[in-house]
């Protein structure tokens, strides 16, 4: 199964400056890039990205057709995500267990989701999956590269 | 550039049932499938996932050394991530005109949030080299 691990953001994470001091980060980018490594070695890590602070991000509103964009940053939110990965693992159990090992990505305390991705077998077609749904989740999700 | 287009939750995507009945959200799905088609032929999709409610998510607290995880459901209903892509574009105007095409993911009114990602000049070259070896490391086949 695909297990998305959220990263969430904290204040100073959101007001990173650009582009980063790496030297201020340094003993951060280490540990994250060993954990990597590991994800890597053991056929987990499916990818991996970070997200720039919100203050670069848009949001639109859908309402029937009408669309509303405003722009970054979104201070309000007290959810913001500042990275992901996505793991491929055998349960959430598994999930769970590297996920102790995760080094916290900030100086202060920190927040990461897991979340299950919707497999094909989630969706009730009232019998056998058709193949040709199946195979546009496939290209959607990036399965079939 | 690349950019993440996150498709925030709502009560509805939230008491979803698992499996998800088609029959119901028939509509939506063919509309989201030709939209996404569109995506790939225009060859701005680079991967994309639905998420499955957050009462089956998991939360972990760090501080410090300590670990504490929490079961979901989580109750910010609106600052929940219901689904994602990873787009290839130009520009943020590019990805805005894209998500303004986007087919309403939900029955009633939802939100689509689009994030620039980290590239790896906002590093710098030694980190860019060291993060395109470990990249380079991670096998091509997504989930099999």
């Amino acid at each position: 199964m695909h297990v998305m691990v959220f990263g969430m953001a904290t204040k100073e994470a959101d007001a990173e400056p650009l582009p980063i001091d790496m030297k201020a980060k340094a003993a951060e980018f280490e540990a994250m890039g060993k954990f990597i490594e590991e994800l890597t070695k053991a056929g987990i890590m499916v990818m991996g990205e970070g997200l720039k602070p919100s203050r670069f991000g848009k949001l639109v509103q859908l309402d029937g057709s009408k669309r509303t964009v405003t722009d970054g940053p979104f201070t309000e939110s007290k959810e913001l995500v500042a990275g992901f990965m996505i793991w491929e693992v055998q349960s959430m159990d598994e999930a769970i267990e590297w996920v102790k090992r995760y080094p916290n990505p900030t100086k202060g305390p920190s927040t990461v989701v897991l979340r299950p991705a919707l497999g094909p077998e989630d969706f009730n077609f009232g019998g056998e999956i058709p193949p040709e749904e199946k195979a546009q989740w496939e290209k959607m999700s990036g399965r079939d590269k | 550039m690349r950019v993440m287009v996150i498709v925030k939750a709502t009560k509805d995507s939230e008491n979803e049932p698992i499996p998800l009945d088609m029959a119901a959200n028939a509509d939506m799905f063919e509309a989201m499938g030709k939209f996404n088609e569109e995506l790939v032929k225009a060859g701005i999709m680079l991967a994309g996932d639905g998420l499955k409610p957050s009462r089956v998510g998991k939360r972990i607290h760090f501080n410090g050394t300590k670990r504490t995880v929490t079961d979901g459901p989580f109750s910010e209903t609106k600052e929940l991530v219901a689904g994602f892509w990873i787009w290839q574009v130009r520009s943020m105007d590019e990805a805005m005109e894209w998500a303004k095409r986007c087919p309403n993911p939900m029955p009633g009114p939802s939100d689509l949030e689009i994030r620039p990602l980290w590239e790896t000049e906002d590093f710098g070259p030694a980190i860019a080299a060291q993060e395109n070896e470990l990249r380079a490391k991670i096998p091509p086949k997504l989930g099999q």
